[in-house]
């Protein structure tokens, strides 16, 4: 019996933290004071033509490598004009086709799902749709009218959220041969929320599409306990970097990203470009202050009672709250736990969490599923 | 789905052939960051999805089911007692029940043994009343003694564990070294059925894995116990009349003689009949369902009724699932679920129970509520510095 290599590991980890850690001296310099949104011109930040993300100098990550569209949608009763993402199936041959609505946490933007899009469309051969956009206050998404400021509570992210899938269900799916789709809401922390908010104001038609909710990477109690800590870990967190890819490598070195290249199409979308070259972070957490205390209350309780699908998908360690013990305990959803994972699972790993989303959708998908029984002459159906 | 095949998991990783996929994320790892390409063994709670950890396990010489040695050398036939070995067994039982670990050159005379008990109980082990049947342990020690002073101490009383000794709880090692070794001392007193925790790939997520690490430096101890859990029966059988097991039904499995039929000594696999044992659980919607955790099935009454009326059954007995009461009647008292670990990961709030069959199949359910002890860990659970 060999050592054993899960401790050689930790000790690893344990060396490049403190390596980690050495960096941080010369990065405090770089810290730098970030408007409040309030303050910043958002609604007139310089865009490329085509309103997308920053193209850059030509040989830079961009959407187009992971989406094959990008549409601005403009929604006025909400005083938002939204940046958006998708891919719809290249057939509708297939018996059945999923189509995954992924929706981003906070400080974070539609294009941390790029390389899991990516994934899911090359593991089911371009058979399936997804959809992703900026939320209010991320990305390249602007207010309609800056002066009448934007609340960030759950309920104004569940309401986008909802009015978002309406409108790219009604544009580009119901053309597409409906019955054979069916969506599965994806989050990634707050997103992970959303969603599950999201689920029961769905309109009928809306939730009767829905296989699942699928959250990445989030636990009420302790994203409850962490909120206590924003502002330490935001003060360690640099908001001005010399240019995209310092961003990037600083993302790396800190262990907040562990793939490349993710990383590499992520970061940039929660950057902006100054004429100077600098780059600076567009959403400032600090802002959403006095809403964080309603983004996960009551998360556990309604994730568990969900009438649909659920998975959840952790990194680390297992770390569920009460809830989601007797949750799990009672067979009431599914849980894996990624270990080698960071929190942004998608990013770190995206060919396997890419092969859990499309099994889980397999798993539960009606249209796919016949239970095959040995038991006698007796037919029993699948419920 | 293709229920048909009760493959052993090597097989069934090998069709998968998702290697040359996992190295691709390997390879867009950054060079500063080894932490995505490493053997840490991602592992999630269900075996259906994550097949990839295993590719990485199982090609490592020291994941390999088997390679802890403590089956190289079975006996031809079962254990037999010496006096020196029930002195030695008594000495460790008595070491244990105080809450104390077994050395690991210990641990692997203590399961070499346990091989040659369990590896000739059968897939359903036959079990006569008078006898107590209990649910999951989950590693509370101190439960578990507790379970031992309401229901009466082993041999005294004859007792039925129905798996998930290990995880979650503080002194899975503890837990577990204690009732193989009274398995082992008492073979006809006590019978221990195979959870879904008794599997290697659970382990390394619910808290096993690490605590051998913690308390003996290394994970020999680890790869004993579940090269030994291979070995531990599936099911058992009371009186031809309650069908005993962890988790619940299979639509592969119509009759008591088809889990006769089944290769059990492997790790647990990700479906099939044997996978659908350990995972499944009762429903109060009708027929099969997709079972919400992942693996197994969900099974509704009047797959319980029929199951009962075909095998000849009372009962169907099974734990698996958390019940507020520590146990709870299902399918029209077809089904009966039994939970052994009270306020469970010491923060649910939950009474256990057992369940005690006699003489005459009268059944008495003993709750108790979680033991009072000096010390008791507090849970701490470290804050992660995401929160968004």
């Amino acid at each position: 019996m060999g050592d054993d290599i899960r401790r050689k590991l930790i000790l690893k980890q344990l060396d490049q933290a403190n390596l980690a850690a050495g960096d941080e001296g010369e990065e405090e310099n770089d810290l730098g004071e970030l408007p409040s949104i309030k303050s910043n011109s958002m609604g007139s930040q310089k865009q490329s033509p085509n309103g997308t993300v920053p193209a850059g100098n030509g040989d830079e990550t961009t959407w187009k490598q992971f989406f094959d569209h990008n549409e601005r949608i403009k929604i006025r009763n909400r005083n938002l004009e939204f940046n958006t993402y998708y891919s719809l199936p290249n057939s509708i041959n297939a018996p059945s086709i999923p189509i995954f609505i992924l929706h981003h946490g906070a400080g974070s933007s539609g294009l941390t799902f790029a390389t899991l899009a990516q994934q899911i469309s090359s593991q089911l051969n371009g058979n399936c749709g997804y959809f992703t956009f900026d939320a209010r206050g991320h990305g390249t998404t602007r207010p309609l009218e800056p002066s009448k400021g934007l609340q960030y509570d759950r309920q104004s992210y569940i309401d986008d959220f909802v009015e978002l899938l309406e409108q790219f269900y009604s544009k580009h799916l119901t053309q597409l041969g409906a019955v054979k789709l069916s969506l599965v809401l994806v989050g990634h922390s707050l997103g992970g929320s959303i969603c599950t908010f999201s689920h029961m104001q769905l309109p009928e038609h809306l939730r009767n599409k829905v296989l699942g909710v699928f959250m990445l990477d989030i636990v009420e109690e302790a994203a409850i306990l962490a909120l206590k800590n924003v502002h330490s870990f935001l003060s360690k967190t640099p908001n001005v970097f010399q240019s995209y890819q310092d961003a990037i490598d600083w993302s790396i070195r800190r262990g907040m990203s562990k793939n490349r290249s993710s990383a590499e199409i992520a970061v940039p979308a929660c950057f902006h470009q100054m004429t100077s070259g600098k780059v600076v972070r567009i959403t400032n957490l600090r802002d959403f202050e006095p809403y964080w205390d309603t983004w996960f209350v009551g998360l556990s309780e309604r994730f568990v009672s969900l009438p649909t699908s659920k998975l959840l998908l952790l990194a680390g360690n297992e770390n569920l709250d009460k809830e989601l013990i007797i949750g799990q305990m009672q067979g009431k959803y599914q849980l894996v736990v990624f270990q080698d994972s960071g929190h942004f699972i998608q990013e770190d790993t995206p060919v396997k969490t890419a092969i859990t989303l499309i099994d889980f959708w397999r798993r539960n998908d009606s249209k796919n599923i016949v239970i095959k029984t040995n038991w006698g002459a007796k037919n029993f159906t699948s419920q | 789905m293709d229920m048909d095949l009760d493959v052993p998991m090597h097989d069934a990783i090998e069709d998968q052939q998702l290697g040359p996929t996992l190295d691709e994320d390997r390879e867009t790892n950054s060079a500063d960051n080894s932490a995505g390409s490493t053997n840490a063994g991602n592992v999630g709670q269900t075996p259906g999805s994550l097949e990839i950890d295993e590719v990485e396990d199982l090609h490592d010489p020291d994941f390999k089911p088997g390679s802890s040695g403590i089956a190289d050398q079975k006996s031809a036939k079962p254990l037999e007692l010496t006096n020196s070995t029930i002195d030695q067994l008594d000495k460790w039982i008595e070491y244990l029940s105080k809450c104390q670990v077994l050395s690991e050159e210990e641990v692997a005379r203590l399961c070499k043994m346990a091989v040659d008990v369990l590896q000739f109980e059968e897939n359903v082990q036959p079990i006569n009343v008078p006898v107590t049947i209990c649910g999951d342990v989950h590693g509370q020690f101190h439960d578990l003694i507790e379970l031992f002073k309401i229901g009466g101490p082993c041999p005294d009383t004859n007792y039925l564990f129905m798996g998930d000794y290990v995880d979650r709880g503080y002194y899975s090692v503890e837990t577990v070294s204690l009732l193989v070794a009274m398995k082992v001392r008492y073979p006809r007193r006590i019978t221990i059925l195979r959870g879904n925790h008794e599997s290697r790939q659970i382990t390394q997520v619910y808290g096993f894995y690490d605590e051998c690490l913690r308390k003996y430096g290394s994970a020999t101890v680890w790869k004993m116990f579940t090269d030994l859990f291979d070995y531990f029966p599936i099911t058992a059988l009371v009186d031809n009349k309650i069908f005993c097991l962890h988790g619940g039904l299979s639509p592969m499995v119509e009759t008591v003689d088809q889990v006769r039929e089944l290769n059990r000594i492997q790790e647990v696999p990700h479906e099939g009949p044997m996978c659908d044992l350990l995972w499944s659980d009762p429903d109060d919607r009708g027929g099969w369902g997709i079972s919400p955790r992942g693996a197994g099935f969900t099974f509704g009454q009047d797959i319980s009724e029929q199951f009962n009326h075909t095998n000849d059954l009372s009962l169907i007995a099974r734990a698996h699932q958390l019940v507020m009461e520590g146990y709870a009647w299902s399918h029209q008292q077809n089904v009966v679920t039994i939970f052994s670990a009270p306020n469970y990961c010491y923060r649910c709030g939950n009474q256990a129970a057992i369940m005690e069959v006699d003489e005459n199949h009268n059944r008495q359910f003993l709750q108790y509520e979680p033991s009072v002890r000096p010390g008791e860990p507090t849970v701490s659970r470290k804050t992660p510095d995401y929160f968004l």
